[in-house]
């Protein structure tokens, strides 16, 4: 009895030793293969990296325009140059350039199903206005309505509402650009989702590249009544 | 008996080396991954360092040269009709940081009490400032990016979402926030109406208040290099 127990011990410790080793193995493993945490700022990192870089461009055209007004014998010219490019910046211009046309319509027969995949709908506007904006586009109109900060494209039943009015299709998308850039923005899952609807269900998308000129209209003033300016930072 | 007593004996001992050999390999690698962890975070977070000074002093310097210029337009004989327009355009352009009445709106998509499938997407952002626009709002901003016309609002790889072309963060890792002059009861109540349950119908958090808020100024550029004015 004692002899045999004698003779187990050190089978035992072995035992012992190489399970511990083997689980402490297994745990360094694991943490070495655990995917590294990499720090969670890495977004906040690069946006204060181009809002810094902007700010920098910000602060040389003020520091241009104080030279300019230290210089300048009375403000009233670079007063009327400021007022000119607001109104160019507000879309209150009405502008000529070469750029893309897209025209899509409702289909002329619909089944009995109801409207669907049919017609027309606001979410197609806005995506195109979307990606146009994200393609370069200076300046787009829909239906000779201009685009600005403050348009809505809004469905409201059979019209869709684009800066207080009532739309209906053909919806006419001017967007004035470069022509290659603007044609590439569009290349993208929506675009061919549209060229789907047109096959099945005959709605109409068209492209139109033209080489004259198109002319996106001005758009109407709008009345600032909440909003005033304040300084930069300022919270 | 003793013999394979021995060989037991051996064959154990030869396992537990190679463990042995094995075990401090790892472990040195090991060390030398968390080593490289800790330069790369503290590397980060000295270029965080110098990017939040450099903010602060351009900041500064943009407050100081505003202001400069403030006083030589007062100074100057400038119709006080026409700089009243002037402010007028340049809140709707966006090139000069605003404050108003208005809303503010918290949509928090991830956090540990909160089940949400699939966190806010480019539709629900451009769905929030096209109702917005709906209610007249005169000024809008999604975590520090305003909002103009031609700011787009797009993906960029499969979670991060670019507004003017610049990726916004989530403000705490969680939450996006925006901000809107204009009529607060009538943005309140389209938000409330058009956007808020949606939103929360997908598991997220919402806080939408009436207050007022101060919007930062459009940091891109307008560019007209293709239209020009109509020529009569």
């Amino acid at each position: 009895m004692d002899g045999a127990a004698r003779k187990s011990w050190p089978l035992t410790a072995a035992v012992f030793l190489v399970v511990l080793l083997t689980v402490t193995l297994l745990r360094s493993n694991l943490t070495a293969t655990a995917e590294p945490s990499y720090p969670t700022g890495l977004p906040g990192l690069l946006q204060l990296e181009i809002e810094n870089e902007r700010l920098a461009a910000e602060n040389e055209r003020l520091w241009q325009e104080l030279n300019q007004l230290q210089n300048s014998q009375n403000g009233s010219a670079l007063a009327s140059e400021q007022m000119d490019t607001a109104r160019l910046n507000a879309g209150q211009v009405e502008l000529t350039g070469s750029g893309i046309r897209v025209i899509l319509d409702d289909a002329l027969e619909r089944e009995n199903s109801g409207y669907g995949n049919y017609v027309i709908h606001e979410e197609y506007l806005r995506q195109l206005v979307n990606v146009l904006w994200s393609g370069g586009a200076e300046a787009i109109a829909i239906n000779d309505q201009r685009v600005t900060g403050q348009t809505e494209i809004f469905c409201s039943g059979a019209f869709i509402q684009i800066n207080g009015t009532r739309q209906s299709p053909p919806y006419k998308i001017v967007a004035l650009g470069n022509q290659s850039d603007l044609r590439a923005a569009l290349q993208f899952y929506f675009w061919d989702n549209l060229g789907h609807y047109q096959q099945q269900y005959g709605i109409t998308r068209e492209l139109e590249i033209p080489v004259q000129p198109l002319t996106v209209p001005a758009a109407k003033t709008h009345a600032i009544r909440f909003a005033a300016q304040a300084r930069e930072g300022e919270r | 008996m003793n013999r394979r007593l021995a060989g037991v004996a051996t064959i154990a001992m030869l396992i537990l080396g190679v463990l042995l050999s094995l075990q401090l390999e790892t472990q040195k690698s090991v060390d030398l991954a968390e080593q490289i962890q800790t330069e790369r975070l503290n590397q980060i977070s000295g270029v965080l360092e110098s990017l939040q000074a450099e903010n602060a002093r351009l900041l500064e310097e943009n407050t100081h040269v505003a202001s400069e210029l403030d006083r030589l337009r007062e100074a100057g004989d400038t119709n006080p009709l026409l700089a009243a327009q002037l402010e007028q355009l340049k809140i709707q352009d966006g090139t000069v940081p605003v404050r108003g009445l208005g809303v503010k709106m918290l949509v928090t998509d991830s956090g540990p009490d909160l089940m949400v499938l699939f966190p806010v997407n480019t539709d629900d952002l451009c769905n929030i400032i096209n109702t917005l626009r709906f209610a007249g709002a005169e000024a809008i901003s999604i975590n520090g990016q305003r909002i103009v016309a031609s700011s787009s609002v797009v993906l960029s790889g499969n979670a991060t979402i670019l507004i003017n072309s610049v990726p916004i963060g989530r403000v705490g890792a969680t939450t996006y926030e925006i901000l809107a002059i204009g009529d607060p009861d009538v943005m309140y109540d389209y938000l409330n109406r058009l956007e808020v349950l949606t939103l929360k119908q997908a598991g997220m958090r919402v806080d939408l208040t009436k207050e007022e808020v101060a919007l930062p100024s459009y940091k891109g550029s307008y560019y007209f290099d293709y239209a020009s004015r109509t020529s009569a």
